[in-house]
């Protein structure tokens, strides 16, 4: 249905749709200019923030015309605020939300906005590649700990034909310093199935609760797999996870995993869920792991921290943890490291200044970050290249 | 014949559900006279309206994957009447709207009629309250209040509120590509009215009238007193850090609220405060004037919009009746005592079945024929040989296990 404006605010909104669609970024604060009759074009005048994003996009790099007509048409998924009215278009009416100046709308609204396409790109950007066919002969073995050390290499055996588990399997733990383990656990939830809470959140219950996450309990994993398989069958590796890829039977292993940056953990945990909405659970995994998370890495930025009120927590149970490591009968290789007591003030790649570490994602920055996502080359596109490497 | 889509698009707490029950079983009734309610299990259209606005609903979208298309490519492919009916609807986005209507055959040869049954804010407000406490809120009734009567509207719970409960606006979205005359408001009588009058008017809007359908199930879903939702809501500050979701929903919903709690009718209800009560019938009366303004089809009388006046005594809910709210825990920890009660009895009969299966096993593998038959194998797999003398058996055999 073509839509007429009713009034000289909504031709001037009209106006303004049309200027955001072929690349400008003049705010609708300082937008005056009404579209011509054949332009008021629409059944409904977009919200305001899918204006206010695609604008915040033009202001990066101009998007293809089909992108921002799938900026215009997108609904924000999940609860919260519905798509809100322009400020001046039409009187206010006592009903419905009341309009607002896109400029003033907080980061937050606009990712939720952006989620919901970067789950429609990675849900297109087709099945991660399938596994090779399980080996017969080849060595058992069970990686476990620390999810963000163990899963590399664990996708990697998988991927030769090599999956975890089996009779006589050799139980390796990795883990490493219990702040960065503690992230590592946050961050292997945000990318998994069952949706998770905001980093501050998330730790400040696992600080109420006292103990380590059950994965990262190194002490608790071990001494378990150690009643099952035997002591002798069990490694805990602290100092080099490859060491522990090398006990699993991986011959090659890859370079030190790189934490991924506070923001991109933070933009997956908020895409994941959308993706569930599209997906069933097996497959949003697979996605997030094959197609989201390598694109992610990419981003540089500060990685996370815990928050300084939760140190002295987190001091304990580096402690208590340290000991039960050292009461068990299977092998340590390694000590458990400290946790580092002051952040360093250079970013990762060198830029004084910059933290190198946050104690919790920011909503600009995430921001910007899923909108170098979305402006950048199709999900999948340069990960699927070196795939099968 | 013209095809027909009915629409229900909410609101919550106006009977909806046993609307859908009554649909949903009587579908073979309803399918001979030509008109089709499409869902393959009860909650088919709640799966299909979390699909179409991509809400998370504590892992049912799961289940909810393609449903929306799945019922709508239902409803073009009938040629009669279809009747698709969800509450949380009413929250959907103009651009969602505009797919759904898309999909379900709107500006091609179907008539879609969109109906919006609604009831006064008096009882909508303490209901959607009681709703998000049953849903594991832990905010007190005061406020859940405020942030409703915040005009920035900012926040989960307005939001939400707002988006299902705020008639003109709902009417707005869902009716904006709609003739006002295919546009069917159904209004709940007030309280203590008869029984059956809400369903007449459900039976007028849907084009019912005359089919004869089996009407059973509660009319209602059981409400809870204001000690009995007070206690609900300290569980859930108690509880929600370590209790599941997937475990909430039938111990805490069902088990507590629904089953348990709901039966202590004799406790006060909840009401609006009566310094909000203004706020409200302000609100009401602007409502009112606006859908009567509009020309929709009206089933029932507008003025049914217009909630009761203010309770002489207010049972507040954030300060209630502790002997009350003792009493209703108790009520609570017997249903969760003989719940238990319950469950050691099935574990204790699981558990036999479990050892008698041990037992049964155990006399299988301790027949000479089977060790025989065990060490002949095992000696066999370590050689050569004997691997590939396995191979050529288990082949004849025509399968591949590996055991004995």
């Amino acid at each position: 249905m073509t839509g007429e404006a009713e009034t000289d605010g909504e031709a001037r909104a009209w106006g303004w749709v049309s200027h955001l669609r072929s690349g400008g970024t003049t705010p609708w604060s300082r937008w005056a200019d009404p579209a011509p009759a054949s332009e008021q074009a629409g059944r409904y005048l977009p919200g305001a923030q899918q204006l206010e994003l695609l604008r915040r996009l033009n202001q990066q790099r101009v998007p293809t015309p089909a992108l921002a007509g799938r900026v215009l048409a997108a609904s924000a998924p999940g609860r919260g605020r519905p798509d809100l009215g322009l400020v001046g278009v039409l009187a206010r009416t006592r009903f419905g939300p009341a309009p607002v100046d896109p400029q003033d709308l907080p980061p937050d609204e606009l990712v939720r906005v952006a989620t919901a396409l970067i789950a429609e790109d990675v849900v297109a950007s087709g099945e991660p590649p399938a596994p090779r066919q399980v080996r017969r002969f080849r060595r058992r073995y069970r990686l476990l700990g620390d999810p963000e050390l163990a899963r590399p290499f664990r996708e990697q055996l998988t991927a030769d034909g090599r999956p975890p588990g089996g009779s006589g399997a050799t139980v390796v733990v990795l883990g490493t310093d219990v702040e960065r383990m503690l992230v590592h656990a946050w961050t292997a939830r945000c990318f998994g199935t069952e949706g998770v809470r905001p980093w501050p959140e998330w730790v400040a219950a696992a600080a109420r609760g006292g103990a380590l996450p059950p994965r990262i309990d190194l002490a608790e994993v071990a001494r378990t797999w150690a009643q099952r398989v035997g002591a002798g069958h069990t490694h805990v590796v602290l100092d080099d996870p490859r060491r522990g890829a090398r006990l699993a039977g991986l011959r090659t292993t890859p370079g030190a995993t790189r934490d991924l940056c506070a923001d991109a953990i933070e933009l997956a945990r908020r895409t994941g869920p959308v993706v569930g909405t599209l997906v069933p659970p097996e497959r949003r995994a697979q996605l997030l792991w094959h197609r989201l998370r390598p694109l992610l890495s990419g981003f540089e930025g500060a990685t996370l921290q815990v928050p300084e009120r939760h140190r002295p927590w987190l001091a304990e149970r580096g402690a208590d943890l340290r000991q039960r490591l050292a009461r068990g009968d299977y092998a340590v290789h390694g000590d458990l490291p400290e946790v580092s007591v002051a952040a360093p003030t250079a970013d990762r790649a060198g830029r004084p200044g910059h933290p190198v570490t946050v104690a919790a994602p920011d909503d600009e920055r995430v921001l910007a970050l899923a909108m170098q996502v979305l402006l950048g080359p199709p999900i999948g596109a340069t990960d699927a290249a070196g795939e099968g490497e | 014949m013209t095809k027909k889509v009915y629409l229900h698009v909410g609101t919550p707490k106006t009977g909806t559900s046993y609307l859908q029950h009554v649909l949903f079983n009587n579908r073979e009734k309803l399918l001979a006279k030509s008109i089709r309610y499409p869902a393959d299990r009860f909650d088919g259209h709640f799966l299909a309206a979390l699909d179409l606005m991509r809400l998370p609903w504590g892992g049912l979208e799961v289940d909810a994957i393609g449903a929306w298309d799945h019922l709508a490519a239902q409803v073009r492919r009938w040629p009669g009447t279809s009747i698709v009916s969800h509450e949380i609807l009413a929250t959907a986005s103009r651009a969602q709207i505009g797919h759904a209507l898309e999909t379900l055959g709107h500006g091609g040869d179907t008539e879609v009629h969109l109906v919006l049954s609604v009831r006064d804010l008096v009882r909508q407000i303490p209901a959607e309250w009681q709703e998000n406490v049953k849903h594991r809120a832990a905010l007190p009734y005061g406020r859940f209040l405020e942030q409703i009567r915040d005009p920035r509207r900012e926040g989960r719970i307005a939001t939400w509120f707002w988006g299902v409960q705020e008639i003109p606006d709902i009417l707005d979205r869902w009716g904006h590509d709609l003739p006002p005359g295919h546009v069917h408001v159904v209004t709940v009588p007030p309280a203590g009215g008869s029984p059956d009058l809400l369903w007449e008017r459900f039976t007028e809007a849907f084009g019912l009238t005359g089919i004869s359908l089996a009407l059973d199930g509660e009319r209602m879903n059981p409400s809870l007193g204001a000690p009995e939702t007070a206690l609900i809501r300290r569980i859930n500050r108690a509880a929600n850090e370590e209790l599941e979701p997937a475990d909430y929903r039938p111990l805490v919903r069902e088990l507590l609220a629904h089953q348990t709690l709901s039966r202590r009718t004799g406790s006060p209800r909840l009401g609006l405060p009566p310094d909000v009560h203004p706020w409200a019938t302000e609100l009401e009366d602007a409502w009112i004037e606006e859908v009567r303004r509009r020309g929709y089809h009206v089933v029932g009388d507008l003025d049914d919009l217009r909630g009761a006046p203010p309770p002489t005594e207010y049972a507040d809910p954030d300060h209630p009746d502790e002997a009350l709210v003792s009493g209703a825990a108790v009520d609570a920890l017997k249903a969760l005592l003989l719940d238990n009660a319950r469950l050691r009895h099935e574990l204790a009969r699981r558990q036999g079945d479990l050892e008698q299966t041990h037992r049964e096993l155990e006399k299988a593998y301790l027949r000479p024929t089977y060790r025989w038959r065990q060490k002949l194998v095992r000696r066999l797999e370590t050689g050569r040989a004997g691997r590939l003398a396995m191979k050529l058996y288990r082949r004849a055999r025509g399968r591949s296990s590996r055991s004995a």
